[in-house]
């Protein structure tokens, strides 16, 4: 919002005392935000810690203890690791192709990367299992071009890293375009003038510009692959098993439900440094654009 | 100017192309072949066969309709509760505005699946699992951020001198809204409408937790197609078939996903 529009939106509230009309008119959405995301957080929390008015640590003890627990959730880490790591490696450059590429080349490669917004995970999972499950797409070109079969990664722990890369390019693509935009022509035509090489200009001009888009990224994608679901369900070993599918088959299967939600809390507050620092971003973001 | 070929772009745009589009192309070839042997390069006999059978399930039709029903629902409610609450952001003043604002887009900042086994624990105490309206609310409150914060970015961009010439010639508030105000914001409120029913269609993760085993939407039931194995053709048919919402977004969308509004929305 402009400073103008904020300014013409409260002349014309205090003229017509449209404030209580305002709140009104935002209530629904705000309430309903209020009972399905902040109340389930604090009553997840209360139901797991507290017992008939009594702290009970209980499962969570048992989460910390429980080698498949703990397997299940370092699987996890290490697969939102390897997907960031994976992701950056292969956007920033495409991101930076884009933001500086002047060809029509460039506007194929962006629908290119634009393109998996429109593919629906549970279509691209079935995709993925045709195209590298055994005996799939890929086996059959490397067979008819003489060479070895692979080792499937269908699966396997590679099997939902190969998924949620696929998924998460996008995004990641736009995030990364968007804050380049911040870096302006004439900055790195100076440093070209005065001789840096790309890597140099990208090293001291746009990487400290670009710094918190990476950030805004990076937790984004930690918040989505961490608790991701179909990918790891569909794509992922059986056991270990990510804590997405964990905590469904606790969920549903097991029906423990106490657990399940211990689980939840597990995965919040690990995500919680990443999600703190995702809102903390957006507020300045609104706060710069005002 | 530059005039070298973009030997880079050209590079960049094949491997993309390699990745993005051929997982998509043997689903494609699969819902159209009738015997493909390996390691055979391509389908020994090509037919249509399979689309018969799987459009002669009951189940593909029961889900078809669930999903379509559902989306609606979801949309219709959405945009009831958000566009008016879009508008109020965009041009009202009123006290909380800029938290409330801010708490939409700070809903992303929770693990997804991790807040739907904390909302599924509620939901059965309150008898909404299994149950056809459990699975609107889940995911109504997925649609709130996208209903909000694209309309608001629609109204504010309404260009305020024609509201004014329109009331200085004698035009009433209501009539300044209909006549001036929406039809500068509708499109793009159309394609935030659209988003959010393409994006109901496909929801996987609710409907399976909240939903599963009564409800079982068109995601559910290729879920449960791909988990079987039974015929590879009738994953194959399904996919051709759930894609079709998505391509018509695809044709409506691009151009405000590609924008940097959109890219805004993410704290960008």
């Amino acid at each position: 919002m402009s400073a103008a529009d904020i300014k013409a939106a409260k002349t014309h509230g205090k003229r017509n005392g449209r404030g209580l009309v305002g709140l009104l008119l935002v209530a629904v959405p705000v309430g309903l935000l209020a009972w399905l995301i902040i109340f389930p957080i604090f009553n997840a929390l209360w139901r797991t810690m507290v017992v008939d008015g009594h702290l009970a640590l209980d499962t969570y003890a048992f989460f910390f203890t429980d080698a498949y627990s703990l397997k299940n959730l370092w699987l996890t880490l290490w697969v939102t690791a390897v997907c960031a790591a994976l992701l950056m490696a292969i956007c920033l450059p495409i991101a930076l192709y884009l933001r500086f590429a002047k060809s029509r080349v460039a506007s194929i490669v962006q629908g290119l990367t634009l393109f998996p917004l429109f593919v629906p995970s549970v279509i691209l999972a079935y995709a993925l299992i045709r195209t590298i499950g055994p005996n799939g797409a890929v086996d059959i070109l490397l067979v008819n071009m003489g060479l070895p079969k692979i080792h499937s990664p269908y699966l396997t722990p590679m099997g939902p890293i190969i998924g949620l890369v696929w998924d998460n390019i996008p995004l990641t693509v736009l995030l990364l375009v968007a804050g380049l935009g911040a870096v302006s022509d004439n900055a790195v035509d100076a440093a070209r003038d005065a001789g840096a090489g790309k890597l140099a200009v990208f090293h001291h001009v746009i990487l400290p510009q670009i710094g918190n888009s990476i950030l805004v990224v990076l937790s984004f994608t930690v918040l989505g692959i961490f608790s991701a679901f179909t990918f790891p369900y569909v794509l992922g070993p059986a056991s270990p098993e990510m804590m997405g599918p964990f905590m469904q088959r606790t969920f549903s299967q097991v029906l423990d439900t106490r657990m399940a939600m211990t689980q939840a809390v597990v995965t919040f507050a690990i995500c919680a440094v990443f999600g703190a620092f995702y809102v903390r971003s957006i507020a300045r973001g609104q706060k710069e654009r005002r | 100017m530059q005039k070298k070929f973009d030997w880079l772009g050209v590079l960049i745009a094949a491997a993309l192309a390699l990745v993005i589009v051929l997982p998509l192309l043997v689903v494609a070839i699969w819902a159209f072949t009738e015997v493909w042997r390996y390691p055979s390069l391509l389908p020994q006999q090509w037919g249509t066969r399979f689309w018969g059978q799987t459009l002669a399930r009951a189940d593909v039709w029961e889900a078809i309709w669930l999903s379509i029903r559902l989306s609606l629902t979801v949309t219709l409610l959405s945009a009831v509760i958000c566009l008016p609450a879009a508008y109020a952001f965009a041009r009202m003043n009123f006290p909380g505005k800029n938290i409330f604002f801010l708490s939409f887009l700070a809903s992303h900042a929770f693990p997804k699946f991790g807040l739907l086994v904390a909302i599924a624990g509620i939901f059965l105490g309150l008898g909404l699992v299994s149950n056809f309206w459990g699975v609107v609310l889940i995911q109504l409150v997925g649609t709130l951020m996208m209903m909000i914060w694209i309309p608001v970015a629609a109204f504010q961009n309404i260009d305020r001198r024609m509201e004014e010439a329109a009331r200085d010639a004698g035009a009433g508030p209501l009539r300044v809204f209909l006549q001036i105000s929406l039809p500068q914001a509708a499109p793009t409120i159309f394609a935030a409408l659209l988003l959010t029913f393409v994006g109901t269609f496909y929801e996987t993760e609710g409907a399976w937790l909240i939903g599963a085993p009564q409800i079982r939407t068109m995601p559910v039931l290729m879920i449960t197609f791909i988990n079987n194995q039974i015929v590879v053709q009738y994953g194959a048919v399904l996919s051709v078939l759930l894609w079709i919402p998505s391509f018509v977004a695809l044709l409506f969308a691009r151009r405000l996903v590609g924008s940097s509004s959109f890219a805004r929305g993410f704290g960008v």
